[in-house]
C-alpha cells in the first residue's frame, strides 16, 4: 500500500462504516415502521371490535360531528330509525329524522357545551313516515385541543310507553269523572231523599190535619156521600204518608254501608219469625224451619230480607184454613248459598213475575191483601248489594216460592 | 194546673203554626205560647232585643224548633243557645219533619233535650204536640228564671 492509497483506503473505510451505521439506522427505522403499523393495526381492531359492540346493544346510537352529521350509525340506529348506515352517514341528524325538539336547540346546544351532555325526549320520524318518540342522552367528546368534535347520541323507543302512560293517565281521569259525576248523583239522591223526608211530608201532614180539622167541625152537617169524601180524603193521605215513608226507607237502604259479618241463618231466621209473629193474630200457621246455612252478609239488612218474605208469606196464607210456611235452604250450588221460604197462599201468575220484584209493584188488589208494594223491592235491594239473586216460583191460589242466593263465607272453602 | 211554663215555639210555615196551636189549645195549652217565624226573631226574643225589648225577662219553659228555618236555622239557633251561659238551661226540643239521621245526630251533639219528628197523621201529631206541651209546660220543673204563669 502506497502513501497514495491511504487517502482511498481511509475513504474506504468511511464508506464501510456509513453503510453500516445506515443500515442499522434503516433497520430501526424498519422496526419502529413495523411497530406502528402493529400499533394501528391494534388500534383498527379495537375499534372495528368496539363498533361491532355497539352493534350488539339494542339503543339506537349513532355519533355526529358539530354540524350534526352523522359519521358513525349502528344496527340499533337502523332498526329504530329505518335508515342503513349507508343512507344516514353524511346527512344531517335532526334532517334526516324531522326531530322535534322539546326545547330551542340553542339552550340544548349550551347545555352541552357547557356540562357535556344533555338528556331529553325527542319526537323524530322513521324512514316509513311513521312518528317515534325516543329518550335520548347525548354526550360530548373533545379532540386533544379540548375543542367540541363529535357527539354520541344513544336514544330509546319510548313510543309505547307514552302511549301506555297517557292511556293510564286518560283511564285515571275517567275514572276521577266517573267518581265525580257519581259523588253528584249520590248528593242529589241524597238531597232528594231529604226533601221527600222534610218538604213532601209537610204539605201531606197539613192536607190530613186541615182534612181531620174539616171532619171533626162539620160531620154532623155533612150528608153520608159527603162524609165518605172526607174520608177517602183522608185515607189517602195516610196512603202517600206510607209511600213516603216507604220510598224514604228504600232510597236509605241503598245508601246505607254494608256490615258484613258471618251471620248465621238460623238464629236470623228465629228472630224474623217472632217479629213477624205477632202480625199472625193467633192464626193456625204450620211453620217448617229447616236447616240452614251460615252466610256471609249485613246482619241487619237480611235480617229484613227474612222479615219481608215471612211477613209476605203470614200476608198471602191468610186465607187458607191451614196454613203452611215453609223456610229452607234449597242447596249449595258453587259458592252460594239458596233460601227459600214457600207458602201456600194466593200465589201468583207466572206471566207477571218479573214485575213482583219492582217498586210499588203490586200483583193483587189492595182491598185483597194491603200494602204499598215496596217488601220485595226491598228483599231485592238487599240482596243485589250481597251480590246476590232473588227469585220466585208460584201458581195462583196455589202459592209461591221464593229463592234468594248469598256469596259463601270464604271459609267455607279450606 | 197549677203552674205553667211559657212555649216559644219557632215555626215557619204558617199552617204548622196554626195547626199546633189548635192542638194546643184543645188542652189549654195555648194561652203561653209565643210564635216566632225564623230563627232570627226566636234568638231576639231570648235576648230581648229587636221586636221584644220591652218583653218580660226570663226564659221560656220550653223551645219547640224547627230545623228548618228562614235567615238562622234551627241548628244555628240551637248552637248559639246552648253554647250561652243565660240560656243553656232552657230546654229545647226539636220538632221537625226530618227522619233525617244526620239532622238527628247534629241536634243531639249540639245538647238538643229531645227530637220529635212531626208525625204525618194528624191524631197523632195532636197527640204529640199535647204531651210536649203538657210535659214541658206543666209536668217538668224548669230551671231556675223560667217564665210562668201562676
Amino acid at each position: 500500500m502506497t502513501s497514495e492509497d491511504i487517502p482511498h483506503f481511509l475513504i474506504f473505510v468511511l464508506f464501510a462504516s456509513l453503510v453500516t451505521r445506515f443500515a442499522a439506522v434503516r433497520r430501526r427505522v424498519e422496526r419502529d415502521l413495523l411497530l406502528s403499523r402493529n400499533e394501528l393495526e391494534r388500534e383498527v381492531m379495537e375499534r372495528t371490535q368496539q363498533a361491532s359492540l355497539l352493534n350488539l346493544t339494542h339503543d339506537s346510537i349513532f355519533v355526529r360531528d358539530m354540524d350534526f352529521g352523522i359519521t358513525y350509525w349502528n344496527r340499533g340506529a337502523q332498526e329504530l330509525y329505518g335508515w342503513t348506515p349507508e343512507k344516514a352517514i353524511g346527512k344531517r341528524s335532526h334532517e334526516l329524522l324531522h326531530t322535534t325538539f322539546p326545547e330551542p336547540l340553542e339552550e340544548i346546544r349550551a347545555e352541552l357545551l357547557r356540562t357535556g351532555r344533555w338528556e331529553g325526549e325527542l319526537k323524530r320520524a322513521k324512514a316509513n313516515g311513521a312518528e317515534v318518540l325516543v329518550a335520548s342522552r347525548w354526550s360530548l367528546s373533545r379532540d386533544e385541543r379540548e375543542q367540541p368534535a363529535a357527539v354520541l347520541e344513544t336514544s330509546n323507543d319510548i313510543t309505547e310507553r307514552k302511549r301506555r302512560e297517557k292511556e293510564v293517565h286518560d283511564l285515571n281521569q275517567e275514572l276521577a269523572k266517573r267518581s265525580t259525576d257519581l259523588e253528584t248523583a249520590n248528593k242529589e239522591l241524597e238531597a232528594f231523599a231529604y226533601s221527600v223526608s222534610h218538604d213532601l211530608r209537610a204539605p201531606l201532614r197539613h192536607m190530613d190535619g186541615y182534612a181531620e180539622l174539616l171532619q171533626k167541625r162539620a160531620s154532623s152537617a155533612l150528608d153520608d156521600k159527603s162524609r165518605r169524601y172526607m174520608t177517602m180524603i183522608l185515607e189517602a193521605s195516610k196512603q202517600m204518608g206510607n209511600l213516603i215513608d216507604d220510598l224514604l226507607a228504600f232510597s236509605k237502604l241503598g245508601r246505607a254501608e254494608t256490615n258484613k259479618t258471618m251471620v248465621n241463618l238460623e238464629q236470623l231466621v228465629k228472630e224474623a219469625l217472632s217479629e213477624v209473629r205477632q202480625e199472625t193474630g193467633g192464626r193456625n200457621i204450620a211453620w217448617r224451619i229447616g236447616a240452614l246455612p251460615i252466610c256471609y252478609g249485613d246482619r241487619s239488612m237480611l235480617r229484613l230480607v227474612l222479615v219481608n218474605l215471612l211477613s209476605n208469606a203470614v200476608k198471602f196464607t191468610r186465607r187458607q184454613p191451614q196454613a203452611e210456611i215453609e223456610v229452607g235452604s234449597a242447596g249449595e250450588g258453587g259458592n252460594e248459598v239458596v233460601v227459600f221460604v214457600r207458602d201456600n197462599g194466593a200465589g201468583f201468575d207466572m206471566r207477571y213475575v218479573n214485575k213482583l220484584f219492582g217498586v210499588f209493584q203490586r200483583l193483587h188488589q189492595t182491598e185483597a191483601f194491603e200494602g204499598t208494594g215496596i217488601g220485595l223491592a226491598t228483599v231485592q235491594r238487599i240482596v243485589h248489594r250481597h251480590g246476590g239473586r232473588a227469585w220466585a216460583e208460584g201458581l195462583v191460589d196455589k202459592g209461591a216460592t221464593f229463592y234468594f242466593s248469598l256469596s259463601k263465607p270464604e271459609e267455607s272453602n279450606s | 194546673m197549677s203552674t205553667m211554663g211559657r212555649i216559644l215555639m219557632v215555626e215557619d210555615d204558617p199552617k204548622d203554626v196554626e195547626l199546633t196551636l189548635t192542638a194546643l189549645e184543645e188542652y189549654n195549652l195555648a194561652n203561653e205560647v209565643v210564635v216566632t217565624r225564623d230563627g232570627e226573631e226566636a234568638l231576639d226574643y231570648l235576648y230581648c232585643r229587636g221586636n221584644f225589648t220591652t218583653r218580660s225577662n226570663g226564659n221560656p219553659a220550653v223551645l219547640l224548633l224547627d230545623l228548618k228555618l228562614p235567615k238562622v236555622d234551627g241548628l244555628e239557633v240551637l248552637r248559639q243557645i246552648k253554647s250561652d251561659q243565660k240560656l243553656k238551661m232552657i230546654p229545647v226540643v226539636v220538632l221537625t219533619s226530618s227522619h233525617e239521621e244526620k239532622d238527628m245526630v247534629a241536634s243531639y251533639s249540639r245538647g238538643v233535650n229531645a227530637y220529635v219528628v212531626k208525625p204525618v197523621d194528624f191524631h197523632e201529631f195532636v197527640n204529640a204536640i199535647k204531651e210536649l206541651g203538657m210535659f214541658w209546660a206543666v209536668i217538668n220543673e224548669p230551671p231556675p228564671g223560667t217564665l210562668r204563669k201562676t
